[in-house]
Order: structure tokens, then C-alpha cells, then sequence
């Protein structure tokens, strides 16, 4: 093992613990969405600090993330029925809610009544997550948006799912060269406005293309 | 409440006379001769605004502001009734010019010497939608003169075009008082926010625009690599595509195949079926899916412009739809509903 995974480790294991501070959560729970050593290392020690606690607790929460963005890719390679947007993104997002509410239920129940610190000290934890992970989101928008211009709309929807696919990167925030061009040949047809504002030709006249 | 009913009375139109004096001082001003005076219909509105860019010529610096976006770019246009020429130098951004002469567009990106060639139809002489007899513009926005404003110098009337209903934006358009020439325009969302503005920041009416001189300079292609688009005219019904139902007001313009480059270079081809209800556009692309080069499925915001992405399964792999328009989400999601493989 090198330090620096030691560190990783030791941070994570703090922040499981309540034990740091200020800038030293934002960079820990960064690690813990990018990193997905450190979100399995999140998930056992609160598993260890669990089963300390009570045997009851013992049952294994892990994967879930990895088995979200399985059900994710499988469900988009599905031939679905019908209305395949309105279904997949549904599906995902009750999925999606329904493995935060487990993990924030997870969260409470993991603090057993004795010990009131843990049960604070999670539900903080949880928070600082969910805090961080819609302002890296919000963070990405920005500065996409001063490239792509491709500001993303709040769907709620999008976003858990963003949320829940952070191995990938968060794909939906990268800039689209494929729907650069789309852009493009729409606004040429900006004319098509009795305006006549030549807004659309414009628009188009100075669109910054990606660099080829 | 002990207020006898006269003196609640007094009180209202008190309040609301107070009020009558707030909005009436920041409102721009409008005397009530100059409301007297024109009495026009939206497509008279806009038909006047559009007969101005057929006449007139005009340097000048445009500004567009699109979210958090600007850019500027300095304009020359020149109209004899017959033909229009344009010549677009950008000011921000990469250096690129861009002449239009009709519907023949030339790109010079003098960065990488590449000359863009293309052709672009429904600019320039815009077609009857104004004159036809059954201008479908007046059921869907009403227009109202709310004042006068100076913009660059020059007198203008504020015009408030406002949808019928909630498929399209509002516009607030800066009409020039003599010609008609649109010097400002912003397209509003339903909560009257600002989503895009275009505007001249300075402008010389009637300016020595030589039309030899843009025709010149526009065939100057030596030191340049000539790509041409190729765009092929076809129609929805040839490639298969229907709408089941009719998205109101927005009538079918034209239709186009066009190359679209994936990410390792490959080229596919998207159809592009145009709909405009005369003031706002909607683009529908279909391209076959290809698992891997599509982004995620969804809506995105990009000033006054949405953009909807969504898989439309069918028995060979299924489709990939991509709608675009300057309106609201609702009108994409309802095009998008209403697409239909043809039988």
C-alpha cells in the first residue's frame, strides 16, 4: 500500500467518524464521489461500526452504486415497449430514490439509540454527501455552461441519476460535439423567424465551435 | 375592521391611483396619440419589420446575449428588393467571416483556412407565412405597441408580442419609428425573465453598402480549403416520418438529410424536419441510434434554446430523436410525442 492510499483510507475513516473538519470534508467526501475504493472503504466501516453495535445491523449495503449503474446501462440496451425516456428515467429515479431513502433510513437506523453522536454524525455525513455531490453537479454546470453553453436544466430526475452514475463521470454534463452540430444546423435556420432578425444567422456566425 | 365602507372605498382607489403612478413612471412612455396612431395586428407588425430588412442597408454592431453567453459581431447588409447580401464579421470568439449572398452562405474560419459552403434556403426572402391568407400568426400571439424607446441613437416603438398560449415564448421587439427595422429583440419565458436578447449597439442607417464589393470579396477563396455541406433536400414522408398529431400553430417547413460526424470521425446522417409557427423554429433530428455515440437522454437549456434528447425504440435498433427550438420544453416533449414511424 502506498501513503497515499493510507491517507485516503485514514480520511475516510475519519469522516465515518465525525472527526474532521472544514476544507479536510469538502476533500473527503470529494474522494468518496470520485473515488469508488473510498466508497466501498465508506461502506465497510460503517458495516464495522454497525455490527459493533448491533448483530441485527450486519446486513451487507454494499455494491449498491455499482449495481445501480448495471441496472442503468442494461435497462438502456433494453428494447423497451414504449415511451423507452419517460419509462428508463422513472425506473431509474424510483430506483434512485428509493436506494437514497434506504441508505438515509440505513444512515439512522446504523446509530442505535445509545449513542446519540453516531446517529448525528451520520446523518451529517449523509447530508455533507448529498451537499456535495448537487454542488460538484452545480460546479460542473458552471463551467461547462462557459464552453457548451449547454446549462442543464433542474430536472430532479437527471440529477439523482447523475448522482447515482458519479463512476461514470457524471456523462451527462459533458459537452456533446454530436449535439454541438445539431445546435449548429438548427440556428441556421434562425431566418426562418419573420423577425428577421438575422439573430439565428448570427448566432450561428459566431457560434464557438470546438476545436477540431 | 372598524373603516366605514366610504372611507375603505377612499382608500382603494387611493392604493390604486399610488399604484397607477408607480407602473405608469416605469413603464416606457406612450402618449395616448401615439397608441391612436398605430393600431397594427401582429402580422402587421412583423410584416413591416420584415419589409424593413428587404430595404434598407445598414452597418452596424450587433450583440447577442444568450444566458450567460455574449457575443458580438459587426454587420454589413445590403437589400435592392431582389437580392440580399450580408457579410458577418465575428468580434468575439475565433476570428471568422461569413458572407451570405440569397441563400449561398461562404464561412471563412481564417484560423485553420477552411471556407465553409453552404446553402441555406429559408433565409433571406422570407416566404408568405405573413402575406398567405390564412396567417396562422395572429391566433397564436397578440402584439402591442407599449412605447417608445431610443436604442442607438435612433426612435424606436416597443412592441409586446405575447403568445396565445403556453407552446411558444413572448417577444419584446424594438421597432425602429420610421422604417420599422427590428434594433432590439428579447425573447421572454412565461415568468417575463429575459432568456436571450439581440441588439444593435450601434448602427448607420442607409449606409454606402457596396453590393460588387461583398460579391468580391466573398469569391476570395485561394488561400482557403473549400468544404462543401452536403445537405440533400428530401421530405418527411420519404424518409418515413409522420406526426400523429399536429403540434398547434407550428407548420412544416422543410426537410433535409445531413452528414453528422461522430466522435471517432465516422459520419452518420440525421434528418432535419423544420417547423416554424413564424417566430419560433423547432428542428427535429433522427438519426438511427448507435449505441455509444448519443448522450444521455434529456433536456438542456441553452439561452432561449431547449434541446430535447430521447431513444425511440422500434425492431432494428431504434432511433435516436433530438429535438430543438426556441420555445418551451413542453412544445419539444410535445413533438417528440407526437413523431411517428410511418407504416
Amino acid at each position: 500500500m502506498n501513503p497515499e492510499n493510507l491517507t485516503a483510507n485514514e480520511q475516510i475513516s475519519a469522516l465515518v467518524d465525525g472527526q474532521l473538519s472544514g476544507e479536510a470534508v469538502t476533500l473527503a467526501v470529494q474522494a468518496l464521489t470520485q473515488d469508488p475504493q473510498a466508497r466501498a472503504d465508506w461502506h465497510v466501516y460503517h458495516l464495522v461500526g454497525d455490527v459493533l453495535r448491533s448483530q441485527e445491523l450486519s446486513w451487507v449495503c454494499t455494491k449498491e452504486v455499482d449495481f445501480l449503474s448495471r441496472l442503468r446501462s442494461r435497462l438502456q440496451d433494453e428494447a423497451t415497449p414504449s415511451l423507452p425516456g419517460l419509462v428508463m428515467d422513472s425506473v431509474t429515479s424510483y430506483a434512485v430514490n428509493d436506494m437514497l431513502t434506504s441508505l438515509n433510513g440505513y444512515a439512522k437506523e446504523a446509530a442505535n439509540d445509545a449513542s446519540l453522536r453516531w446517529k448525528w454524525v451520520a446523518g451529517l455525513a449523509s447530508l455533507a454527501l448529498a451537499c456535495v455531490l448537487g454542488w460538484s453537479l452545480v460546479g460542473e454546470v458552471g463551467t461547462q455552461s462557459s464552453s457548451a453553453q449547454l446549462a442543464h436544466a433542474p430536472l430532479p430526475t437527471v440529477q439523482t441519476q447523475a448522482a447515482s452514475v458519479s463512476d461514470e463521470s457524471v456523462p451527462i454534463l459533458i459537452r456533446d460535439p454530436r449535439l454541438d452540430q445539431l445546435l449548429q444546423a438548427h440556428q441556421q435556420f434562425g431566418g426562418t423567424s419573420a423577425l428577421q432578425m438575422p439573430s439565428g444567422f448570427v448566432r450561428n456566425a459566431t457560434f464557438v465551435r470546438p476545436a477540431r | 375592521m372598524l373603516l366605514t365602507v366610504p372611507a375603505r372605498r377612499w382608500l382603494a382607489s387611493a392604493a390604486l391611483l399610488f399604484t397607477a403612478s408607480i407602473v405608469g413612471a416605469q413603464t416606457p412612455t406612450a402618449t395616448p396619440s401615439q397608441k391612436q396612431a398605430v393600431q397594427r395586428s401582429t402580422s402587421d407588425w412583423l410584416l413591416r419589420m420584415h419589409e424593413a430588412s428587404q430595404s434598407k442597408a445598414y452597418i452596424g454592431t450587433l450583440v447577442v446575449s444568450s444566458g450567460d453567453h455574449m457575443t458580438s459581431s459587426r454587420i454589413w447588409h445590403v437589400c435592392d428588393g431582389a437580392q440580399q447580401m450580408e457579410r458577418i464579421e465575428s468580434l468575439s470568439g475565433p476570428a471568422r467571416s461569413t458572407f451570405r449572398h440569397n441563400a449561398d452562405v461562404i464561412t471563412f474560419l481564417s484560423q485553420t483556412k477552411v471556407a465553409l459552403v453552404e446553402t441555406r434556403e429559408s433565409l433571406g426572402m422570407f416566404p408568405g407565412f405573413l402575406k398567405s391568407p390564412d396567417a396562422a400568426i395572429d391566433d397564436f400571439y397578440t402584439a402591442q405597441l407599449v412605447g417608445v424607446e431610443r436604442i442607438a441613437g435612433f426612435d424606436t416603438d416597443v412592441v409586446q408580442i405575447e403568445p396565445k398560449d403556453k407552446l411558444r415564448f413572448a417577444y419584446q421587439v424594438w421597432s425602429e419609428k420610421k422604417s420599422g427595422l427590428v434594433m432590439r429583440l428579447q425573447t421572454l419565458d412565461g415568468q417575463k425573465r429575459v432568456l436571450e436578447q439581440v441588439a444593435f449597439s450601434e448602427l448607420q442607417m442607409d449606409a454606402p453598402v457596396n453590393m460588387g464589393k461583398l460579391t468580391q470579396m466573398m469569391a476570395k477563396t485561394e488561400d482557403y480549403r473549400v468544404e462543401r455541406q452536403e445537405i440533400i433536400k428530401t421530405s418527411a414522408e420519404v424518409e418515413g416520418w409522420l406526426l400523429k398529431a399536429p403540434v398547434p400553430g407550428f407548420k412544416p417547413m422543410s426537410c433535409y438529410r445531413r452528414p453528422v460526424q461522430g466522435e471517432q470521425g465516422n459520419v452518420g446522417a440525421a434528418v432535419q424536419w423544420i417547423f416554424s409557427d413564424g417566430l419560433a423554429t423547432v428542428s427535429l433530428f433522427i438519426e438511427r441510434f448507435a449505441s455509444g455515440q448519443h448522450g444521455p437522454e434529456g433536456l438542456r437549456v441553452m439561452g432561449a434554446t431547449h434541446t430535447l434528447s430521447r431513444r425511440v425504440p422500434d425492431k432494428a435498433g431504434g432511433w435516436w430523436l433530438t429535438v430543438v427550438g426556441e420555445v418551451p420544453a413542453q412544445t419539444l416533449q410535445a413533438f417528440a410525442l407526437a413523431l411517428e414511424r410511418r407504416k
